[in-house]
């Protein structure tokens, strides 16, 4: 790999690049699938090739190849100086960047049981068994028990003088059991839904999850919905559980404090941001409650790496600090708009695609509230788990979201179920009515590996730390 | 650029042969494509990228195993032809695979080919600067894409399939802001270079722009609409995920169930999936090998019936549609090549014909609330207006629904005359523009 790094950097230098970085990515992966009693996929794959981003007359350009030959390499290089020139005659000011030390180094994620050497039989033996669990509730007509696997190994060299080798495993598995009856679908879905947990990290996570004996309760209560009250509409006080509150900070904090998306570089896809450059340090982000941090060092998040795709140390920063917004997620290319040198948030979707700034565990921090004393405060509100849609606006103001599960609060008691809740809010409001999280021992990191962004389309593993949270007066139960 | 239609014909057929199996099936996608990515004015990311993947499925009496790689040497084949095969030894007998289908007769529609030099990184990033000029002449800030794509897509199988086609088309986007709460939006895509108009394109976008300054609010509601055609895309692209593949309809969570001969939307309603129609873009067979043709998803109103492969054709007794994405995949058999038929109604005839509603031009991040129902949320964007007494009046603030889609289908007032191909070519959608009574506004942005 490393042979073919610097035959990039060579032939880009050649060709006129005043700046080049080059990554080779190999990935191998597997990935099984049983539902509703029949295997749906058994299939693994492998992909290898070479990014290739370029600086030339001020502008960036970026090719890629699986022609790793030395022509097929030197071919790439040459097109990226010719994508940054043709890119260059629309530029206002060339592009700089932040410095960073060169390193030469290599990192790699903990993995205790590399899962590539667990046999088909013993994972299909796995899902079959939590599926027939599943399937013995008879109201449950159709189930879904998958796990997958991804090793990457990768190499960032640049101009500068890094050299830098990383390698991680990540594993994903989650069940799922849906009721169907009077024309409605009701899904129950554990650790997570779409496909469940996903941590770096090997077969031991997965045996961790215990999903066979996670079954008879998914199951029981995705049986248990179909005659579960409806969510009433109305305002009211929220608990949400720490996989919601996971993807709630993912989508209203973890976006917008993007510093690509602030400038406006993803307004005509991903959309913009509500937040701007001046309300560094001063605007009111949320509560007192709030504080968020963005964390590329957390063992085993699927949001870690030892260094950025563009060789910046991975690294723990503060983007929202008692409610005040204090930080950005950046790039070296866009941290000097605010002043900064980057905080390494800068990822490629593969070899085949250029790096955006991309969170990394972006979590909220945990509270001191215990669950059980949380609900036993509140008198009268809705405990929401698990999320099952998502909508936000381009500004990451206004968002929707459908959960598969509730159960009323009365009384600082859990009592009915309900059934599809659902809440809307606008960020600021919405972050600013949280007055509780709960502790550190109900945190965990939630690992979303399905992050889009990007045009090409990329699709990054981002994570998130979270607890139970409530917020006050919130608008729940539209269109019930 | 790309590999010839010939040599990537061969790859499939050599991997399909390479398979220690009783039969066996190899896909090969080598594709090139290029994007052009504008945003504040400028052109800030130039991208290219080449590459070729085989996707091998190995059969085993029953039991079937898929591996896949994007290494075509003979021994990374070999090697790849073995995991597939090693997977479906792993694999339980499935008695409802029907085995692997038989060629068929195929329709590859002639399209010349785009000339890929004249959309080289000059030529786009001379497209972009022509949209972007647009803006930047009228104090806007313009951001969006020029991109081509290049696809050769190969199948082949030891039962003699032999199935291979190119494909191409160029799409470009392009978002005018004005200030930060207005914006337009337009868009092309296709395969007709003469269609692509730059300069035509970057002004529609920052006329809607400099129309959408000053955004009212407006009460959450019940409003006539007039939607156009990318907005109805997305609802279409929704429609045919949830309701109108064999999977969904074999599991019972498809609202097809019940309903097949039944009217479920308004009778000037027909919805096919055509993937031969000269409109657009996508492949002429499935990705078993097996031939699209013209499918009625919902004809006059009624419910014809969802789009299958040979698994699901089998499992339910029913022809085989054409329409396998590649093994294995979550979600059965789709449609991806939709289009609403045409009406008789220009948008400004719409417009003109509505007293109090609301104008949408595209929708953002759209999500489902409940999939039996086809029931979705979402966000307008990039020019939203009031309709007034049959004139688009004052432009609105950043609108959610959240709406049924069949209920909305079913209050239908017009139909456009003109259709647009919108989406990619993953999953393109030719939409007309939609007049509907009723539909529900439950939010708007803060």
């Amino acid at each position: 790999m490393k042979e073919h790094i610097a035959a990039a950097l060579d032939a880009a230098t050649l060709a006129g690049a005043t700046y080049a970085d080059a990554r080779v990515v190999e990935t191998r992966h597997e990935r099984l699938s049983v539902r509703t009693g029949h295997v749906e996929g058994v299939e693994s794959g492998e992909s290898l090739g070479i990014g290739i981003r370029t600086i030339a007359n001020g502008a960036w350009g970026f090719a890629a190849t699986s022609d790793l030959t030395p022509d097929g390499i030197a071919h790439a290089a040459r097109q990226a100086v010719a994508l940054a020139r043709a890119a260059a005659i629309t530029a206002s000011a060339p592009v700089s960047l932040a410095p960073v030390a060169s390193f030469i180094d290599t990192w790699s994620a903990a993995c205790a049981t590399d899962p590539f050497t667990v046999s088909l039989d013993d994972k299909l033996a796995l899902l079959l068994l939590t599926d027939d669990i599943l399937r013995a509730e008879d109201k449950v007509r159709v189930t879904s028990a998958s796990m997958g696997f991804i090793a990457v190994r990768k190499v960032f060299g640049s101009t500068e003088g890094s050299l830098i080798e990383q390698s991680y495993v990540e594993s994903q598995a989650g069940i799922a059991a849906f009721a169907i009856g009077d024309g409605e679908m009701l899904p129950r879905s554990y650790p997570n839904n779409l496909g469940g947990q996903a941590v770096q990290g090997g077969w031991e996570a997965i045996l961790a999850l215990d999903l066979p004996g996670n079954a008879p309760r998914v199951a029981e209560q995705a049986a248990a919905l179909l005659s579960a009250a409806p969510c009433p509409s109305g305002e009211t006080t929220i608990i949400i559980d720490g996989s919601q509150v996971a993807l709630q900070v993912h989508e209203s904090i973890g976006h917008p404090t993007e510093l690509d998306r602030v400038l406006g570089d993803e307004a005509a896809f991903a959309g913009t941001s509500w937040v701007g450059i001046p309300d560094l340090g001063t605007l009111r982000y949320g509560s007192e409650h709030v504080t968020v941090t963005s964390d590329a060092t957390i063992p085993g998040s699927i949001g870690s790496f030892g260094y950025d795709d563009e060789g910046v140390p991975g690294q723990r920063d503060h983007l929202i600090t008692n409610g005040i917004l204090t930080g950005f997620q950046t790039s070296r290319e866009s941290a000097p708009e605010i002043g900064r040198t980057s905080n390494g948030c800068m990822r490629a979707d593969g070899w085949q695609r250029q790096p955006l700034i991309r969170m990394t565990t972006v979590s909220l921090e945990p509270g001191e509230w215990g669950f059980d004393d949380l609900i036993a405060d509140t008198d009268d509100g809705i405990y929401i788990e698990t999320n099952n849609s998502w909508s936000i606006d381009d500004k990451r103001l206004n968002f929707q979201f459908g959960c598969e599960i509730g159960w009323e609060i009365k009384g600082g008691k859990l009592g009915r179920m309900i059934k599809s809740p659902n809440y809307t809010g606008v960020t600021p409001q919405f972050w600013g009515s949280c007055d509780a999280v709960c502790s550190r021992d109900h945190w965990q990191v939630w690992g979303i590996p399905n992050c889009g962004k990007g045009e090409p389309m990329q699709v990054a593993h981002v994570a998130h730390g979270a607890a139970p949270t409530r917020f006050r007066n919130v608008q729940v139960g539209v269109a019930r | 650029m790309n590999r010839s239609l010939d040599d990537v014909r061969c790859i499939a057929d050599r991997a399909a042969h390479a398979v220690p199996a009783d039969a066996a099936e190899a896909i090969v996608l080598s594709r090139y494509s290029a994007l052009t990515r504008f945003a504040g004015n400028r052109i800030h990311q130039n991208v290219a990228e080449s590459d070729a993947q085989v996707s091998i499925r190995a059969v085993l009496g029953s039991r079937t195993g898929v591996a896949s790689t994007n290494k075509l040497d003979d021994a990374s084949i070999l090697r790849c032809a073995n995991a597939a095969a090693d997977a479906a030894r792993h694999a339980p007998q499935d008695a409802d695979f029907p085995g692997l289908p038989h060629p068929k007769q195929l329709s590859i529609p002639s399209r010349a080919p785009l000339l890929l030099d004249a959309y080289g990184p000059q030529e786009r990033a001379e497209a972009a600067r022509e949209i972007l000029d647009q803006s930047a002449a009228r104090g806007l800030v313009a951001a969006g894409t020029v991109a081509v794509n290049d696809t050769i897509t190969a199948v082949a199988s030891t039962h003699g399939v032999d199935a291979a086609m190119h494909t191409d088309d160029i799409r470009a986007t392009v978002l005018s802001m004005n200030g930060p709460s207005a914006s337009g939006w337009a868009s092309y895509f296709g395969r007709d270079a003469r269609g692509f108009l730059p300069a035509q394109l970057g002004s529609h976008a920052a006329t809607i722009a400099e129309r959408s300054e000053g955004a009212v609010e407006l009460a959450p509601g019940t409003y006539t609409v007039v939607l156009a055609p990318e907005a109805v895309a997305d609802l279409l692209d929704f429609l045919g995920y949830l309701g109108f593949g064999a999977k969904a309809f074999a599991e019972g969570s498809s609202f097809l169930i019940d309903a097949l001969g039944s009217r479920v939307v308004d009778p000037r309603i027909s919805i096919y999936d055509d993937a031969l129609s000269p409109a657009t873009v996508g492949i002429s067979f499935d990705y078993e090998g097996q031939p699209r043709r013209r499918t009625p998803l919902i004809e006059g109103g009624i419910a014809v019936g969802p789009v299958t492969d040979s698994y699901f054709a089998a499992l339910l007794d029913r022809d085989n549609t054409g329409h396998a994405l590649p093994a294995p995949n979550p979600y059965g058999p789709l449609p991806l090549n939709l289009e609403m038929a045409a009406g008789d109604t220009s948008v400004e005839d719409m417009i003109a014909s509505v007293d109090r509603g609301v104008y949408v031009t595209r929708f953002h991040y759209v999500n489902v609330e409940d999939p039996m129902k086809v029931v979705l949320t979402g966000m307008t964007r990039d020019g939203t207006f009031m309709i007034e007494n049959g004139r688009l009046a004052a432009p609105v603030r950043n609108l959610r629904f959240t709406q049924g889609v069949l209920s909305a289908f079913s209050s239908v007032g017009a139909i456009g005359s003109q259709r647009q191909l919108c989406g990619a070519e993953e999953s393109a959608v030719l939409a007309p523009a939609l007049l509907l009574e009723q539909w529900a506004f439950t939010g708007q942005t803060g």
